[in-house]
């Protein structure tokens, strides 16, 4: 008597137990592939700054209007992923799956060229979804407020090497500095080793060294308030006739050489996922409120979509091959 | 000035501001006593909520964390020798044994008080030197930046003469670490065998969890018993005790602020180069410093000062410059920008108000947190009543979630229980810890600052006596060799005197 009502205690407890599991399987089942119920969940945006640096309040700042033009009422999440230049972020990305809830910010050509050299990185620029460019970062070639350099010429009768001010020999900074240089026919030394382009601007300022090419939004509250002064413009358009630019210059080709900030997406994204992320990124970055706040701290956003980003990460690999040597 | 700091007050008292300061405060006190957190994680946490914020608000907010984060870390640095952020790693060096010996509340009482007056006297110098920040900091190229590295290794290598073979031996240790990962000057990657993780080189804070943290734990597993080792003679009304015990130590309380403000205000050098140096130097101006570590009030007295003062000196170069004193100034950076304020020469004439508002936001935080600590001391001083086998696996778990929520990298995890294995060995064998972490902290500046040096210089020497501020800081390290070596010279000399005197009596 005791064994039959155990025995359907069992069996009944087998059942009940099934039931949770199936709604818990169907469920998951719905949300998972369809995409018109796209974004179903948060999405994560991958930063490989660290927080307050770089590019990070810009993303930040941008990530409410994404949410906003985006369907359904999810949140758009930045997360963190410093480290390795930027490497850590791109592969982070990279190797996420790619369902569309795992996207991120790849600077360029900082994580590009450890690829171009060969170096194992952990991603490949040509395989990433790309979304967007969002901003372009010219390089200003910059001397102290007082010094007695007050041109490019002036700089090629120096008489003596000119001393710059970098990062790391493989930093974009430095690739900048010797391609520019060289091309101009100016003897220089470089002084590596500054910990961020903060860093050399007040290298230059104090005197350690005589000029630095520095991104134009970094430098830029330095020229407001004086301490430095801009010789020429690289890889932007001069908008001030006396500031010479690459073309003015006489090396229009070198209009390449800027910081890019691109998002992307793992790759194989499939294409409405991708779609529904460019329109949304393309009415983010024009909403009437992110532009108040760009214009309200200074920035600026360079805006172009997915299918010319990825024309520029093949153009911008074959513009950097060319000067491989230099990087080893 | 005053009238700025009056319309300031205006500001941030009203009820709004003033809740967003208490929160802050909180966020600070709860983040710096689990180790592994600190103020750059509750910054960057809290930073997207400030968005929609007024500007005065967010300032309140942010100037609340930083300045109950070192209390709060304070707290486990004491009680359970696991210091809450890098910088508290100082205090458990006297902190931990006044636990033992049952002075937990003494201690606590006595940090509250040199963290509320540290922080007071941060933020009057930073008042007082921001008009003239921008010259100051131009004072500091690589040259000095090399010289203040090898200060800070020198002072803290000799620290104890005692063991000076084993601090130079764990000392180098440190330096060995420290040149692990990414070189900037060489463009050279080293040691990390390929390895990621390694790429930015070892990590500070899960070090420090686990060298002082993780480590006291595995000791205090193996002694078995409390915290407190005497547990009948806990006194948990020595708080005022402590309070009254850093009025009276005020030549510390000073000693600890000036030093934290200047260190807190070269950008890179960071907040434990400040409470160790801090340490070291009132050790070295005691009488009998041997008993340092022993469990002497100035020893928390000392560094928890400077913990505040550095925040008041980490601004200067954060608001004259954009360049960070530390990674909280980073964060905060992040969070001025984000309010539409570009860090510079032109934001401290622009906005001037929220500058002052923030500076009386960082005063009035030191002093909160240091009343709210002081509410809680009675009770968190019966952790050190607690036996043994309960709590150390309790805060080693604790403390690697933390260091996990650094930056999601299990790597840091492992890293911190290594150092504690690390930490133990040491330990166990009387080699101290405080030479490898300075070494640990400040290698990278010393190698950096030279290799730059030369190349700036073209080779000369000449270059590290070549303005007035590399003179005065080459004329310091000279002065800490000679306090340090010439009275073990004197003794040496003075024993061959006695040896033949005794033969010819």
């Amino acid at each position: 008597m005791m064994k039959n009502t155990d025995r359907t205690r069992r069996q009944f407890l087998k059942i009940s137990s099934m039931i949770p599991v199936l709604i818990l399987i169907s469920i998951t089942g719905c949300s998972g592939s369809a995409p018109a119920g796209y974004p179903a969940s948060d999405i994560k945006i991958i930063i490989p700054y660290n927080a307050g640096g770089g590019f990070d309040t810009y993303v930040r700042a941008l990530g409410p209007y994404l949410e906003k033009h985006l369907p359904n009422k999810i949140n758009v999440l930045p997360i963190n992923v410093p480290g390795a230049g930027g490497r850590r972020g791109a592969s982070d990305v990279y190797r996420a799956s790619p369902d569309g809830y795992t996207i991120g910010v790849f600077n360029l050509p900082g994580v590009m060229l450890p690829q171009l050299q060969g170096e194992d990185v952990g991603y490949d620029l040509f395989k990433v979804s790309w979304l967007a460019t969002i901003s372009i970062d010219g390089y200003a070639y910059i001397v102290k407020k007082d010094s007695p350099l007050d041109s490019i010429e002036a700089v090629k009768q120096m008489g003596r090497p000119i001393t710059y001010g970098a990062t790391g020999p493989s930093s974009t900074s430095y690739i900048a500095t010797t391609i520019v240089s060289d091309a101009l026919g100016i003897p220089y030394e470089v002084v590596t080793g500054y910990t961020g382009s903060s860093e050399y601007i007040l290298g230059v300022i104090r005197g350690d060294v005589d000029a630095a090419f520095a991104n134009l939004s970094t430098v830029r509250p330095y020229l407001d308030s004086g301490d430095v002064k801009m010789l020429a413009i690289i890889g932007t358009e001069s908008t001030d006739p006396t500031i010479r630019d690459a073309t003015g210059l006489g090396i229009p080709e070198l209009n390449n050489i800027s910081v890019i900030r691109m998002l992307g997406a793992p790759p194989g994204l499939p294409d409405d996922i991708k779609t529904t992320l460019e329109n949304a990124l393309l009415a983010a970055v024009n909403d009437p409120g992110f532009q108040d706040w760009l214009k309200q701290t200074g920035n600026e956003v360079h805006y172009s979509g997915a299918a010319e980003t990825t024309r520029s990460v093949a153009g911008m690999a074959k513009f950097y091959e060319n000067f491989k040597q230099k990087l080893e | 000035m005053l009238e700025l700091l009056l319309q300031a007050a205006f500001d941030i008292f009203s009820l709004q501001t003033l809740m967003f300061l208490m929160l802050g405060v909180l966020v600070g006190l709860v983040f710096g006593v689990i180790p592994g957190l600190g103020g750059t994680t509750a910054l960057a946490i809290l930073m997207p909520l400030t968005f929609g914020m007024e500007p005065i608000d967010a300032f309140a907010m942010s100037g609340g964390i930083m300045g109950a984060v070192g209390a709060g870390g304070a707290i486990t640095a004491i009680l359970l020798n696991a210091p809450g952020t890098a910088p508290n790693a100082a205090t458990c060096l006297d902190g931990y044994p006044l636990a033992r010996q049952g002075r937990a509340a003494e201690a606590l009482g006595a940090t509250s008080a040199a963290s509320a007056l540290g922080g007071m006297f941060g933020v009057i110098t930073l008042l007082m030197v921001l008009p003239v920040a921008k010259e100051l900091i131009l004072l500091f190229g690589p040259p000095e930046f090399f010289l203040l590295a090898v200060f800070g290794l020198v002072t803290i290598a000799l620290s104890d003469s005692d063991n000076l073979l084993r601090g130079l031996i764990t000392a180098g240790i440190g330096l060995m670490l420290a040149s692990i990962g990414y070189d900037s000057v060489s463009g050279g990657v080293r040691f990390t065998y390929g390895s990621d993780y390694l790429w930015d080189g070892i990590p500070l804070v899960p070090s420090l969890v686990g060298l002082f943290g993780i480590t006291e734990m595995i000791r205090l597993s193996i002694s078995g018993g409390s915290v407190a080792a005497d547990t009948s003679s806990v006194h948990l009304h020595g708080v005022m005790l402590g309070v009254r015990a850093t009025f009276r130590h005020w030549k510390a309380v000073i000693r600890g602020s000036i030093i934290g403000t200047l260190v807190g205000a070269v950008p890179g050098v960071g907040g434990t180069v400040a409470t160790f140096i801090s340490y070291s130097l009132t050790k070295k101006a005691d009488p009998h410093p041997e008993t340092f570590g022993t469990g002497r009030i100035e020893g928390v007295i000392a560094p928890e000062a400077a913990n505040n003062a550095k925040d008041g000196g980490g601004l200067l170069p954060t608001l004259a410059f954009g360049i960070p004193g530390s990674s909280e100034m980073a964060v905060f950076l992040g969070i001025l920008v984000l309010h539409g304020m570009q860090p510079g020469p032109a934001m401290l004439l622009q906005n001037e108000r929220e500058i002052y508002g923030l500076i009386l936001a960082l005063t009035f935080s030191a002093l909160l947190s240091a009343v709210v600590s002081l509410v809680w001391i009675r009770w968190l001083a019966m952790i050190t009543l607690v036996k043994g086998q309960i709590l150390a696996p309790l805060v080693i778990a604790v403390s690697l979630v933390g260091t996990y929520a650094i930056d999601s990298r299990p790597g840091d995890v492992l890293l911190a229980a290594a150092m504690g294995v690390l930490g133990y060995l040491l330990v166990r064998f009387n080699y101290p810890r405080l030479p490898l972490v300075i070494a640990l902290v400040l290698g990278e500046t010393a190698e950096r600052g030279f290799l730059q040096s030369m190349m700036i210089g073209h080779g000369e020497w000449g270059i590290f006596v070549a303005t007035p501020t590399s003179i005065v800081m080459v004329l310091l390290i000279l002065l800490s060799l000679g306090w340090s070596i010439v009275p073990a010279l004197i003794k040496i000399f003075t024993k061959h005197k006695q040896g033949p005197a005794d033969e010819k009596a």
